[in-house]
């Protein structure tokens, strides 16, 4: 099927979404709740377009919007320069300390006004990345507490979350840095739980909590002497197992590689 | 003698008011004397007569009779007089502000520009006696709709221009015909009755006076669209609809009207009810749907329409309570004859619930098309108080108010959004001059603060700013350019929200902002709130050659802040004062005004 992007006809599959199909086609959308690999959030309302769908524009957020054929999509108009200065203003006035929410309103010319600062040393924009990183994942170790303009991310009740297995999962899609996440003396901190680190069996650094293997092995019911290993010997290993990855490849029936 | 029958009304209202002890009452004396007495039925509990703010209501039959605010301790003399006897109680009978009594419904000014359909059996039938509502014909359009091919039925609700009264006014024939085009093994019809807006109760006394009608209505949707289960989904601080609409359910069940082969037909269809904690935002339906599904009430991406891809995935019909109502009065009588009521783009009546400072509240219901004039000024009664009309609010958090100028516009869901208002589901509230309109939209921004799931940047955070910025001017620290900052917050909201509750969420500010607008000005410029509800740039004065001496106020002050003796000229204490307008409420002289500080 094809649509049309800033003028530009775009092939997409079924199913698939404007803000990948553009991505996909080289047009660059301002966005901060996606992540490719985690479902749409669709809740920080950046990745605004117009779409041009049976003779009427509506403006929706790119990002879980499905295409369908022959839509027009615009991304940059005055309209929508405008709602995502609007949008970008709220962000900033919501998380201050953020970095990146600073250097994106920097980018579009968005200045914030401290006067509506919510709390000088709040990062966190509630785009729900991280505990939807947590809940793929399986430990489901912090959600949204709260609702309105008081939701906040939490572990259940604030306290220490016997869930939380300190994988860090959601530090690292944290789009603002907005989750602490230490490390020092073979200890990791995070969520106010300090998990120790297990060295990895290779090159001997310390790169994953016990509790994050544990929680592996059982998931993936994997045997017994599992250790794991950090993530450059990780790449290392796959790299020495190439040829026979790629003589499998070879050697599987073609046609059916669905 | 003819055979007489007592209809106490036992809705959630009068029974607060003691309308379950009269019941029992009346119950206990039929059946002391019913041998005696060629009385039937005895007493019988019903839904809601409207006029609440009156109850208990009391009304005996066949002559038509409304009693109103009946103690226990008026039984006897009702029994003696008016069902033994013919005697009127004139003691008992509404009396208008202007002492005129009126001794039936149908000539009370509340009552007459009324038109039922929706509310049809609401107060007639005891909603928990199944048989009633079959002798009222219930069941009967579903018995024609088993016999009909279902696009028949799309076909018939689409003739009748029904469009749903769940508040967005999307047409009912429309959505149905979407989901009967769905295709699926498994569908689902939902029944909204989740009434978050504050002064609300529509939806609440439909289903607590006539439950028999709403299911009816979704067996027939259930028919249309191909459906083999349906949910209500009921606020579980409704404890009398959550009742009245399982014991409903339990009796269609006994009945053979749902359940398998409904009514003899090869249709197998069942209603579950399912009880919601009561969040605003679970009204909106794909929120409703994840509350249903035991997640976290926040609303879902659309599209997928729920037409499509709703409960777990499958196709879903979600329409409100009234609407249901409507459905099999539709089918009954014919698109046809519903069409003649209200106007082109909105045939049919509304329910409302009419409430704020006017002379009669309750719970109405009119053809649409009818003036917003005639519904505070007829049946409303106009002002209470002799304070003059500053504003109506219609349609909740989501609508926005309506000045005097605009009072003769028609009701109906285009010229309602015209004024920047909205039909939502149906609540009404009228303002006096003591209504400030930036504290008015602050109480819908503060509401909808803690009523939004938070999940979306526009409508968490510019809820937040909107506040501060309401904040601030009640305080008497805005600048001119706030009002501007406001418009374009609520323009950011509008479109760039997720769901439905933050794209309307600015209505409330921008419909103030809109004919209201020099009342900002001045609370900003002038520092000065006219209607003296902003405790920062207002103050309360006693009228000397107004005030008598009474010490009324005085005596209601909660912070003894109004000195004075008796017969003599009272003053108030400014560093006393609380700012709580008790004093106005109360004074009979109206010495108490708002001034500046
Ligand atoms: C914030 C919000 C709250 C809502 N609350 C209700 C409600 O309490 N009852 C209702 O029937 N519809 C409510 N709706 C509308 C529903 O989403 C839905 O459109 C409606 O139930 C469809 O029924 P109808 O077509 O019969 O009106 C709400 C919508 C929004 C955005
Ligand atoms: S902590 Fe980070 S990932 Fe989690 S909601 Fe906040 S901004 Fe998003
Ligand atoms: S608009 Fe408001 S209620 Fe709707 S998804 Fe966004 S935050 Fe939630
Ligand atoms: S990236 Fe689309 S809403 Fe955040």
């Amino acid at each position: 099927m094809f649509i049309t992007i800033d003028g530009k006809p775009c092939e997409c599959a079924e199913g698939e979404f404007v803000l990948a199909a553009a991505l996909r086609n080289g047009i660059d959308i301002p966005r901060l709740c996606h992540h490719a690999a985690l479902p749409n959030q669709a809740s920080c309302r950046l990745c605004l377009v117009e779409i041009m769908e049976n003779g009427v524009k509506h403006v929706t957020a790119s990002c879980s919007y499905p295409v369908s054929e022959g839509i027009e999509v615009v991304t940059r108009s005055q309209e929508l320069q405008k709602l995502r200065s609007g949008v970008l203003a709220l962000l900033k006035e919501r998380a201050p300390a953020s970095p990146e929410i600073s250097a994106l309103c920097e980018k579009f010319g968005v200045a914030g006004d401290k006067r509506f600062f919510r709390d000088t040393n709040e990062r966190c924009v509630m785009c729900g990345l991280c505990t939807a990183a947590c809940k793929l994942l399986g430990a489901s170790a912090i959600s949204a507490a709260f609702r309105g303009v008081d939701k906040k991310i939490s572990t259940p009740f604030g306290e220490m979350s016997p869930a939380c297995i300190g994988c860090g999962a959601c530090a690292r899609v944290c789009p603002c840095g907005a989750i602490p996440l230490t490390e020092s003396g073979g200890a990791r901190e995070i969520w106010g739980k300090s998990f120790e680190l297990v060295r990895c069996p290779a090159c001997g650094k310390p790169f994953a909590t016990r509790e994050e293997l544990a929680f592996l092995a059982k998931k993936f019911a994997l045997p017994p002497e599992f250790k794991g290993l950090c993530r450059e010997c990780q790449r290392k290993e796959t790299v020495k197992k190439m040829p026979e990855l790629r003589n499998a490849i070879a050697a599987y029936p073609s046609g059916s590689a669905k | 003698m003819p055979a007489k029958s007592v209809y106490i009304c036992c809705d959630t209202g009068c029974t607060a008011a003691g309308g379950g002890l009269l019941a029992s009452a009346f119950a206990a004396k039929l059946k002391n004397s019913g041998a005696a007495c060629d009385l039937a039925p005895a007493a019988k509990r019903t839904g809601c007569h409207g006029l609440c703010e009156f109850g208990p209501v009391v009304r005996v039959e066949p002559e038509n009779i409304s009693y109103y605010q009946v103690r226990p301790e008026d039984v006897d003399e009702i029994y003696e007089k008016t069902i033994a006897g013919d005697e009127v109680i004139e003691r008992l009978l509404y009396k208008d502000p202007f002492g005129k009594q009126f001794k039936t419904a149908a000539e009370n000014p509340f009552y007459i520009p009324q038109v039922k359909i929706a509310l049809r059996n609401v107060g007639e039938i005891d909603p928990l006696d199944m048989e009633e509502a079959v002798a009222r014909g219930v069941y009967q359009a579903l018995a024609k709709a088993l016999e009909m091919p279902p696009e028949d039925i799309v076909d018939e609700m689409e003739a009748s221009g029904l469009r749903g009264r769940g508040g967005a006014g999307f047409p009912t024939g429309k959505k149905w015909r979407y989901c009967a085009a769905s295709k699926s093994d498994i569908k689902y019809v939902v029944c909204n009755c989740d009434e978050g807006d504050p002064g609300a109760f529509m939806d609440r006394s439909i289903l607590e006076g006539d439950p028999h009608s709403v299911l009816e209505g979704i067996a027939i949707a259930a028919k249309a669209v191909g459906a083999r289960q349906g949910f209500i989904y009921v606020r579980d601080e409704y404890e009398g609809a959550v009742r009245h609409a399982a014991a409903a359910i339990a009796a269609a069940q006994a009945r053979g009207v749902l359940g398998r082969n409904i009514l003899g037909s090869d249709m197998d269809f069942d209603i579950k009810v399912i009880r919601g904690g009561g969040a605003f935002v679970c009204g909106e339906e794909t929120a409703l749907i994840n509350s249903i599904e035991g997640r976290t009430g926040e609303p879902r991406v659309k599209p997928p329409y729920p037409a499509s891809s709703g409960l777990w995935g499958k196709p879903t019909l979600i329409n409100n309570v009234e609407t249901f109502a409507n459905v099999a009065a539709i089918l009954h009588s014919g698109a046809q004859k519903f069409r003649e009521i209200g106007t082109r783009n909105s045939p049919g009546t509304k329910v409302f619930c009419l409430v704020g400072k006017i002379r009669r509240t309750g719970l109405i219901e009119v053809p649409m098309g009818i003036t917003l004039r005639r519904i505070v000024y007829d049946i409303g009664g106009g002002m209470m108080n002799s304070r003059p009309f500053k504003a109506i609010q219609t349609g909740g958090p989501s609508g926005g108010c309506i000045p005097e100028a605009l009072l003769d516009i028609e009701v109906d869901f285009d010229s309602l959004a015209e004024a920047g208002g909205m039909m939502g589901s149906g609540g009404m509230i009228v303002m006096d001059s003591c209504t400030c309109m930036v504290e008015f939209a602050q109480y819908y921004v503060k509401f909808l603060s803690g009523e939004s799931c938070g999940k979306c940047t526009p409508c968490r955070e510019g809820l937040r700013k909107l506040d501060a910025i309401l904040t601030d001017i009640r305080e008497g620290k805005g600048r001119l350019s706030d009002i501007d900052l406001m418009e374009d917050i609520c323009q950011t909201m509008r479109k760039a929200s997720l769901c439905g509750l933050g794209k309307s969420a600015p209505n409330p500010v921008l419909t103030a902002l809109r004919h209201f607008r020099a009342e900002y000005v001045e609370h900003v410029e002038e520092k000065y709130c006219r209607a003296g509800v902003c405790p920062s740039l207002s103050a309360f004065h006693i009228n000397f050659d107004a005030c008598t001496g009474c010490s009324v106020c005085a005596r209601n002050c909660p912070a003894a802040a109004i000195e004075g003796v008796k017969k003599k000229p009272h003053q108030i204490n400014q560093s006393k004062c609380v700012q709580c307008g008790a004093c106005r409420d109360v004074c009979q002289f109206n010495a108490v005004t708002a001034g500046r500080r």
